[in-house]
């Protein structure tokens, strides 16, 4: 395996500095719900896990039309880690989201529109997985997981533009105040709290994009090896 | 006046905010655990199958 490259460790170190710097903002800056209480502050970490989900699934996309078109393992290995990591991300914001439901809704899980189609989306991404488990050869296992990708990505849009089409009691963020009865007025310091909370989770999803693509080149490099060393 | 303080009130749901956090850090630490611990399981096994490659040779 290659040495840790300086650029990731300088990463590594920002990473963890916007992340500490917002949980502060999230328990200190930001003011208290007038209704909801402190559960709303579950609410800034749930949207930026739901949108690492959604932003690694698209990368994963990307990198399946790439590897179709150019035949390179380099973008199998970063599709894999895409969906790996907005996997663990979109599960997170689909439980985080639940208990957020249980506080300001009184229910742990209504099949909503918005909950409904996420549990889908996790649900196909889940068997993205079991699909690449049940094939051996490399480049076939490739191949189909780059297919797969690209077709459970329809899943991604609908997911996002579940709660603008249908009745939901899910609150829409980005322009749908006056749409929603079920959304909630922010205040500057909410916005500017949610704001870097997207911003500081996108930086993480890169930081943990690079060590997983890292980890994916070894796996790639040992599997290799194993193989030769079996013939 | 109680009426209008109450009614006025945040709802009490810090326990609900302590556990939607314990599984945001809780899921995001076992998640870079399980890359640290994936990582160190590899490094060992390419060591060994270089130094069967070796052996071979």
């Amino acid at each position: 395996m290659e040495p840790k490259p300086r650029m990731l460790a300088i990463l590594d170190v920002v990473t963890t500095l916007l992340f500490l710097t917002a949980v502060g903002m999230v328990f200190f800056y930001a003011p208290l719900e007038a209704i909801m209480g402190q559960v709303q502050r579950v609410f800034y970490f749930h949207v930026a896990n739901a949108w690492v989900g959604m932003l690694g699934f698209m990368v994963a996309a990307i990198a399946g039309i790439a590897y179709l078109r150019k035949n390179d393992r380099k973008w199998d290995i970063v599709g894999l880690a895409a969906i790996e990591i907005s996997f663990v991300f979109f599960l997170t914001a689909i439980i985080s989201g639940s208990i957020w439901a249980r506080g300001s809704w009184g229910t742990w899980w209504t099949w909503d529109p918005r909950l409904t189609t996420a549990a889908i989306c996790e649900l196909v991404y889940a068997a993205y997985f079991m699909l690449r488990q049940g094939i051996e050869d490399p480049d076939r296992r490739a191949r189909f997981g780059a297919v797969y990708a690209i077709l459970s990505f329809i899943s991604v849009p609908l997911t996002f533009i579940s709660i603008r089409i249908f009745r939901t009691i899910h609150p829409v963020i980005f322009g749908g105040a006056a749409a929603s009865g079920s959304s909630f007025e922010m205040s500057p310091k909410m916005l500017q709290t949610f704001m870097f909370s997207l911003l500081t989770f996108s930086i993480i999803f890169i930081d943990l994009l690079w060590h997983r693509i890292r980890l994916g080149k070894l796996a790639d490099e040992t599997e290799a090896l194993r193989l030769k060393t079996l013939q | 006046m109680i009426n209008t303080l109450i009614l006025q009130a945040p709802a009490e749901t810090t326990r609900y905010m302590i556990a939607g956090y314990s599984v945001i850090f809780g899921v995001m630490f076992l998640y870079i655990v399980s890359l640290i611990v994936r990582s160190r399981k590899l490094k060992q096994e390419l060591e060994t199958l270089k130094e069967l490659e070796q052996e071979n040779k």
